[in-house]
């Protein structure tokens, strides 16, 4: 309401200044030349930046479909001269590449599946019982989601050392569900408001138990919140780097993030084989997304911040 | 005949027995807030609290043997000019990355805000980077840059913007510069999107009526747009500054802090603390003012914004 009152607050004045307003070189020109023009100007900054975003993923790609002879020809073509999956079958054979994918599979699946369940918990418990000091609780939450990587990992390696905790796949698990927790409960804390406790009731009034009341009407509804977490924690698990590298000092179970440094060996790279494997970590990210766009949107919108 | 009866009534009576016990609220609340909760205490809480107390022992990395000595870690740590090097260059690095993404990130959300024949292809290449790992991202960045083969260096010849091929990570004067950009190239989609989903939120009707008025394009940017974004602006600048000035991972992928420290920011300069020197109380001595930083910019966070009110917390 507020905000609707300063707009029309800020029209009155606008109408006022526009009464005699300056000569303008935009404004002289004829009204559909000008905006023709403009969209024109504006269309070709849209590509400009759309390339800076869209090429280097291009480049990546082309890259790794050429043969591994072929990539450090100078000058490089945009397209490659001749298509190669060498670059892929190297990854797979005499490498950890299979290892480290199924690392970052545990991974990923892990954080989503401790994630989502908390977080669903969580948002259930905090919107339909009451207890004290709710908004403390929600400042401290938030300020969990705050914390940088490093900031967690430098202290899990001294802690968790002495507990077992490092080297292993329940720990990491454990160290990077941290990085998504917060965000999770937070916004499965807002998607439970918006879902009418009166229906559980009514349902529970006609005889449900409050578990079937949760598990038949309250969770459906918020079923596009889990799914927004589930994207959310993937891609944090999917991606993350700061922690494994910190607190796996062994490569057995390292992630595919760590792992692509495998490809350097002495200062040298092999180029083809870290854009192949980049590209075999970057396509189920994209097809993971790509099915539930519409769901992480929504989570944007209600969750306000990522 | 009878028997069954007794077993079935006697099962509904556990059963009415048991639903009746979770749905008390404390049982309830017990269930459903103390597991999350144990766990966010656990993997978010309990580290934090340990390193502050932690930066103030002597530890052995190898023995872990833990030794009280006071204050002398940061004695240690704010007498020595690389930890000020390294918080300055943390300085450089989020102030410049930040800058880049909100300036990229905006115009391309404004741009993206319009309605035009492709726009939903728009919208869906250009979140893609969002999804990209950043250690991957650091990987493409030394490929396109790399100083032998790399197709930035062809491309800025060929256009004359400089004279031969150049190491862009490999020196210290540009090194800094290349880390930023390459560093902003992804988060940029992040202000992207923040802006995007609040510039759907104003309604049309607000620009209808601005025009029935006469107001010009750029008036009904600056008096209807842009108050709008003046929250999104806020939570965006604040959230970037804090995560760039913490990141370590693009810039280890990228230079490992180098050429000779000249992007070695704080994070950096903590991880060879605590491994490459193994001096893992001064590490925490570092974390620990690490963390202060973040606890200005969170309550700047809850004073000027108080997110904590979207939630009903009666």
């Amino acid at each position: 309401m507020s905000i609707r009152n300063d707009i029309g607050q800020k029209w009155s004045s606008v109408k006022q200044r526009t009464v005699d307003k300056p000569w303008n070189p935009l404004t002289h020109l004829s009204h559909q030349g000008r905006s023709r023009g403009w969209n024109l100007l504006l269309n070709a900054l849209l590509v400009l930046l759309l390339f800076v975003v869209i090429f280097p993923i291009f480049w990546m790609v082309s890259t790794a479909l050429r043969p591994t002879d072929m990539i450090y020809n100078v000058p490089q073509t945009l397209l490659p001269q001749a298509f190669s999956v060498e670059n892929f079958v190297n990854t797979f054979e005499g490498t950890n590449f299979p290892t480290y994918f199924t690392n970052s599979m545990i991974l990923s699946v892990g954080v989503v599946g401790v994630t989502t369940s908390m977080s669903t918990l969580a948002g259930y418990g905090l919107t339909r019982i009451d207890i004290p000091h709710k908004k403390t609780f929600a400042r401290i939450i938030l300020f969990g989601y705050m914390f940088p990587q490093i900031l967690l990992a430098i202290p899990m390696f001294i802690f968790w050392s002495r507990i077992g905790l490092i080297n292993s796949h329940l720990g990491l698990i454990l160290a990077v569900t941290a990085t998504a927790l917060p965000f999770g409960i937070w916004l499965m804390w807002k998607f439970f408001q918006n879902v009418p406790i009166s229906l559980e009731e009514s349902a529970q009034m006609a005889g449900a138990s409050p578990f079937r009341a949760f598990y038949e009407i309250a969770l459906p509804m918020a079923k596009p919140g889990v799914i927004a977490v589930a994207i959310f924690s993937y891609a944090t698990a999917w991606g993350a780097y700061t922690i494994p590298r910190i607190i796996m000092p062994t490569s057995e179970n390292w992630p595919l993030t760590v792992g692509i440094h495998m490809f350097t060996i002495q200062k040298q790279t092999l180029w083809g084989e870290v854009m192949a494997a980049s590209v075999m970590m970057v396509i189920p990210a994209f097809i993971f997304v790509f099915a539930l766009q519409k769901y992480l949107l929504e989570g944007f919108e209600v969750g306000g911040q990522m | 005949m009878s028997t069954i009866n007794k077993h079935g009534s006697r099962a509904r009576e556990l059963r009415d027995e048991a639903f009746e016990f979770l749905s008390k609220k404390k049982v309830l609340a017990a269930l459903t807030i103390l597991p999350p909760m144990l766990l966010f205490t656990f993997v978010n809480l309990v580290p934090i609290v340990g390193v502050i107390g932690a930066s103030f022992f002597s530890i052995n990395a190898f023995s872990n043997e833990w030794q009280w000595i006071g204050v002398a870690n940061f004695e240690t740590l704010l007498s020595s000019d690389s930890f000020y090097d390294a918080l300055s260059r943390s300085v450089v690095y989020a102030g410049g990355s930040v800058v880049i993404q909100v300036v990229f990130g905006t115009t391309l959300a404004l741009l993206l805000n319009r309605s035009f024949k492709f726009v939903n292809i728009a919208r869906t290449f250009a979140i893609l980077p969002y999804l990209i790992p950043n250690a991957v991202i650091g990987f493409m960045a030394l490929w396109m840059l790399n100083s032998q083969w790399g197709i930035v260096n062809q491309l800025a010849v060929q256009i004359g913007l400089i004279q031969g091929y150049v190491s862009f990570f490999g020196s210290q004067e540009s090194a800094m510069l290349a880390a930023i950009l390459t560093s902003s190239w992804k988060d940029s989609i992040f202000v992207t999107v923040m802006v995007l989903a609040r510039l759907q939120a104003i309604p049309e009707s607000f620009y209808e009526a601005a025009k029935m008025s006469g107001a010009t394009a750029y008036q009904r940017f600056r008096d209807i747009t842009l108050p709008n974004l003046k929250g999104v602006f806020f939570i965006v600048l604040l959230l970037r500054a804090v995560w760039m000035f913490n990141t370590f991972d693009y810039i280890w992928v990228l230079t490992q802090g180098g050429p000779r420290g000249a992007t070695t920011t704080a994070p950096i300069y903590a991880y060879n603390v605590a491994f490459g020197t193994s001096r893992l109380g001064i590490a925490a001595a570092v974390s620990t003012v690490l963390f202060l930083v973040l606890l200005v910019a969170a309550v700047l966070y809850f004073r000027i914004f108080e997110p904590s009110e979207e939630v009903r917390a009666e």
